[in-house]
């Protein structure tokens, strides 16, 4: 039997919606047609529309003049009218519904492939609206990674030089789309929580989050904010009728985005400065009395929070130590920036089953941000797993860095990954350094087989 | 708890000569604040003119709801008129309007039983049978006994 779906919704949700619902029905039954409907009235969502009712519906009828989170319905026929029509036409709505063409079999291929893989993704709560932010920062970190890596196909420092088209591409690549990607994460973030109200403040939120040095975790924090704050603004707060119009184009997003961004410059913001300057002073006491262990110290920070204030400590020590003319902590912490991404696409080629086949596409472009010290390319698996993904490529990324110092490895440019080689004498050691890579990046992929999950089992879970 | 406890002596009129829609709103506005439902008349009075605005809750079948949600409603109630003359309420159908339900909500519900009852009537009201019967109900008791299904 062919299945429809319908909500019903109205202004003031007492009448219309329950009387458009019960003449469809109606309908429905005399046509015989199976037919579920979900009512949005004053006491909420009623008898609502669960995946599996979707993917399994002919058509949709949307009889409302309010909002129903259409976007739910996207690659389904739909058939929208205002909520009066259901009552005054309930047959020639489901008449309408039923002569629609179903969604090609492709595109409804592609949907289900695409619910599948998103299954995991759909665990209630939290880790959807997480998931909703990495998947649309993703492409950001590929294509930003991969044309900040061609960049320096024209040598490490050609970016340097304005004008060229080295600088260019660094700029498309870090300027642009690495500028985006931490406030597409809590944008998407909080829009997922809380519709279009949470995009603004979430993007906001991300920017700030950037811009005080927070990274992708003060990102997520950034998201989650701002689209829990917008969706409490936006079922609380209360307007007289005439003035209803201004709430979600001047009160929320004014309310939402001010408070995001005062949290995030406050409340965020000092403590991750108040972390770096306390860890970079904490670095340079240890200064290199152990090798070994600052090595495993760096290391383990690089790949904490992957632009965060831990791994720019990290860093910033290692670039502070070249003008003494130190260069074992630089070798260290490249190598351990590099692993990483190299470890997760290693992870994604020896457990494909751990990934979705997003991830494991995205695996790909990883290992060559990877070689290119282009840490940044992990992210997206860290955002969405962080609690497996951040102890994985800890310990590897420690274990290359306690490498490189054992080996006593030598770098003396401050980025540019497997580019550097070219350039004579910038690294000492090389097959050592090359081999400290290797193991901390298998390290890294057997810490992520043992610790990550089926992406099936998510689904129980 | 039932339709019936959300309707008062007060606000039930069969039959009511009216002549104009407004002028039946009118009427049972002050037939909801005598039976204490509405508080603040004109408040509710806006709210229910300003529904009627959006799209007329002429519902066809010679139905009428209009109904408002405002501060200046107490409780929760309900108002019926069945009318000697038929009226025109710019229904869907086009037909007029022999019936009307008046629906008051306050702002700040206190718990949504009484929601649960607006909505069953509301899902009630699109059963032929019962409409038929509301629209020959002869008198108070008969009406009393037919909404004593919900």
């Amino acid at each position: 039997m062919t299945k429809i779906i319908a909500v019903t919704a109205c202004p003031t949700g007492v009448a219309h919606t329950y009387m458009a619902a019960e003449s469809l029905l109606k309908a429905a039954k005399e046509k015989n047609v199976e037919l579920k409907v979900e009512t949005r009235g004053a006491i909420g969502v009623e008898n609502e529309l669960t995946e599996q009712d979707i993917a399994a519906a002919h058509a949709v009828i949307l009889a409302a003049d309010t909002d129903v989170l259409e976007a739910r319905f996207a690659g389904k026929p739909v058939v929208k009218v205002g909520v009066a029509q259901a009552l005054k036409d309930p047959g020639g709505l489901l008449d309408q519904a039923l002569s629609m063409q179903a969604a090609a079999p492709e595109d409804y291929l592609k949907q289900i492939n695409q619910a599948k893989s998103e299954r995991g993704a759909t665990r209630k709560g939290p880790y959807k609206h997480l998931m909703t932010g990495v998947s649309a920062m993703l492409p950001l970190v590929v294509a930003g990674g991969l044309l900040i890596a061609i960049s320096f196909i024209f040598g490490i420092e050609a970016s340097n030089e304005e004008g060229t088209l080295a600088a260019a591409f660094m700029e498309i690549g870090g300027g642009a789309a690495f500028a985006l990607m931490v406030p597409i994460l809590a944008g998407f973030i909080a829009f997922s929580i809380a519709e279009k109200p949470g995009l603004a403040p979430g993007l906001v939120g991300g920017m700030l989050a950037t811009k005080i040095g927070a990274g992708f975790i003060g990102g997520i924090a950034a998201g989650f904010l701002a689209g829990y704050l917008a969706k409490w603004l936006k079922d609380w707060i209360k307007m007289p009728r005439n003035m209803e119009g201004l709430k979600p184009i001047l009160i929320i997003p004014l309310l939402a985005t001010g408070i995001t961004g005062l949290l995030m410059i406050y409340v965020i913001g000092e403590p991750v400065k108040f972390t770096m300057d306390s860890l970079t002073n904490w670095l340079n006491t240890i200064g290199s009395t152990n090798a070994v262990l600052l090595g495993l110290l760096l290391g383990a920070m690089m790949a904490f929070d992957m632009g965060g204030p831990v791994n720019k400590a990290a860093y910033t020590f290692a670039v502070g130590l070249l003008g003494s003319s130190v260069y074992g902590p630089m070798a260290a912490v490249m190598a351990a920036g590099m692993t990483p991404p190299l470890g997760l696409w290693l992870a994604t080629l020896i457990a494909r089953k751990k990934f979705t086949s997003e991830e494991r596409d995205a695996g790909k472009s990883a290992a060559v941000l990877g070689i290119s010290f282009i840490t940044e390319g992990a992210i997206p698996f860290a955002a969405s797993d962080p609690l497996r993904v951040i102890p994985s490529i800890m310990v590897g990324s420690a274990t290359t860095g306690a490498l490189s110092m054992l080996f006593g490895a030598t770098l003396q440019a401050p980025h540019g990954g497997i580019f550097v080689l070219a350039i004579p004498n910038a690294v000492t050691q090389l097959g050592l350094y090359a081999l400290a890579i290797a193991i901390g990046t298998l390290v890294t992929a057997v810490m992520l087989y043992i610790l990550k999950k089926p992406v099936n089992t998510q689904l129980g879970g | 708890m039932k339709i019936i406890d959300l309707m008062h002596e007060q606000s039930v009129l069969m039959p009511l000569n009216v002549s104009s829609k407004n002028e039946c709103i009118n009427v049972l506005v002050n037939a909801l604040a005598d039976s204490g439902t509405v508080t603040d008349k004109a408040s509710y009075q806006e709210a229910v003119i300003n529904r009627e605005k959006v799209s007329s809750t002429g519902i066809g079948f010679n139905v009428a709801i209009p109904h408002g949600k405002s501060a200046g409603v107490a409780k929760p109630g309900l108002a019926f008129a069945q009318l000697t003359s038929p009226l025109d309420w710019d229904s869907i159908d086009g037909k007029p309007v022999s019936i009307v339900f008046m629906i008051a909500v306050p702002e700040k519900s206190s718990g949504n039983e009484h929601l649960h009852i607006l909505m069953a009537l509301s899902r009630k009201l699109m059963d032929d049978d019962f409409r038929n019967q509301l629209l020959s109900a002869r008198d108070r008791g008969e009406l009393m006994e037919l909404l004593g299904t919900i």
